[in-house]
């Protein structure tokens, strides 16, 4: 009886995390891999990989960045195995370019294709700021960098955005 | 504040709200905060694409308890912020006396097991120069199992873990490139190194004696540096 109630319970933990923090789990899985249908893998294999490890995490308040990291860890085996490289952008797959060609907006479509284009070094931190609400803090414990370091690639990343847009 | 320092300041976040007082006096970095405000709305937009409807994986049984595998944070103190290498001498002397109870869920290899684990406590990979107390040391390391001398290195992390049924001591160092993490497996003896990463994370399993110790760092790490210093230092006494 005590195990069934704790099953159900560790399950409702498990939906509750998952209904608020999907959306955050699998835009950063589509950035990271700048692919819809491997990002909806990794997000899957995430999903597995949190519910085996769920009862490592004691505080909720931990549980978003505890969801992204195994993403990022899931996306870095994703490509391990795959052995996928680098992406050429004028040939693209079909879930590539869907990243790129969501909605009918000229404005959209060009930033798109420039944080598309920005290398995954400057990319990453900025998906995690702009989207995620993180702050350079945790940006940095995220990836494993000084704060210092965050703030520059930060920097680089709008800058280059900026010079992306003025020159589209 | 000069414009090239407030520049750098909002474009690595629009949110910054110093440098009020050159801002007030700058009419070109009054522009730029404008540009980079409506750029943020742009890439903002440009980022939350639409994502498919939840399709969640067929979740498999699990035996444990909520409780069994709590972890709690360690306790930290400011010491040299000079990380140079660990060094460290383990002498295996007994088994733990309290086995933590397991997931109950099967892994593949012990590969997967170890990065199954450092998944659940991304807390432990923290980019700092505070070191844990020495009682916490001896506490996750006890004299009764190992002996670690770490007055060169910082440790920033430790935690006794379970990992294939045994409790291991969970290490955190900080390596070149971010937290390094060690972990102590007297009871997993392996025939040969085995390494294993992906684009971010590399690791190696060393096998020293009837044990082992796993080391995994950011991709990029110099992980050979710490091998060797883990391989001079470690003696297993059974």
């Amino acid at each position: 009886m005590h195990s069934s109630k704790t099953a159900a319970e560790r399950r409702q933990r498990f939906d509750e995390y998952v209904g608020v923090y999907h959306q955050d789990m699998y835009r950063y899985a589509a950035w990271l891999s700048r692919d819809k249908a491997i990002a909806e893998d990794v997000v899957q294999e995430a999903l597995l990989r949190a519910w085996k490890s769920l009862d490592a995490l004691r505080e909720d308040l931990s549980a978003k960045q505890w969801l992204l990291t195994i993403v990022r860890r899931e996306n870095a085996r994703y490509f391990e195995r795959k052995r996928l490289e680098t992406v050429d952008i004028d040939n693209l797959t079909a879930s590539q370019a869907a990243l790129l060609a969501e909605q009918p907006d000229e404005e959209l479509d060009e930033m798109r294709q420039a944080i598309y284009e920005l290398d995954d070094d400057y990319r990453e931190p900025l998906v995690l700021q702009v989207l995620m609400g993180f702050s350079t803090n945790e940006i940095a414990e995220q990836m494993g960098l000084k704060q210092g370091a965050v703030l520059t690639r930060l920097h680089r990343a709008r800058a280059k955005l900026k010079d992306q847009m003025v020159k589209q | 504040m000069n414009c090239e320092e407030y520049r750098e300041a909002i474009a690595a976040d629009p949110s910054f709200d110093g440098g009020a007082g050159h801002l007030t006096e700058c009419a070109a970095c009054q522009a730029y905060r404008a540009d980079m405000l409506a750029l943020e709305q742009t890439i903002s937009r440009a980022l939350a694409i639409e994502v498919p409807e939840l399709q969640v994986p067929e979740l498999p049984e699990l035996s444990t308890s909520t409780t069994d595998n709590v972890v709690t944070l360690p306790n930290r103190r400011w010491v040299s912020a000079t990380w140079i290498a660990m060094a460290a001498t383990v002498v295996v002397a007994a088994f733990l006396g309290v086995r933590l109870i397991g997931t109950g869920v099967e892994y593949d290899s012990l590969t997967d097991e170890i990065l199954a684990h450092l998944d659940g406590e991304p807390y432990a990979l923290r980019v700092t120069d505070a070191a844990i107390t020495d009682e916490r040391l001896n506490s996750v390391v006890p004299a009764a199992i190992a002996q670690l001398d770490h007055s060169a290195g910082l440790i920033t992390y430790a935690q006794s873990c379970s990992i294939n049924g045994h409790d291991v001591p969970h290490l955190v160092i900080q390596g070149e490139r971010g937290p390094v993490t060690i972990l102590l497996m007297p009871n997993e003896k392996v025939s040969e190194a085995r390494s294993f990463g992906g684009n971010n994370v590399v690791g190696v399993i060393l096998p020293i004696g009837n044990g082992s110790v796993a080391i995994i760092g950011e991709r990029g790490e110099r992980l050979d540096i710490i091998e060797q210093e883990i391989l001079k230092s470690v003696t297993w006494s059974t």
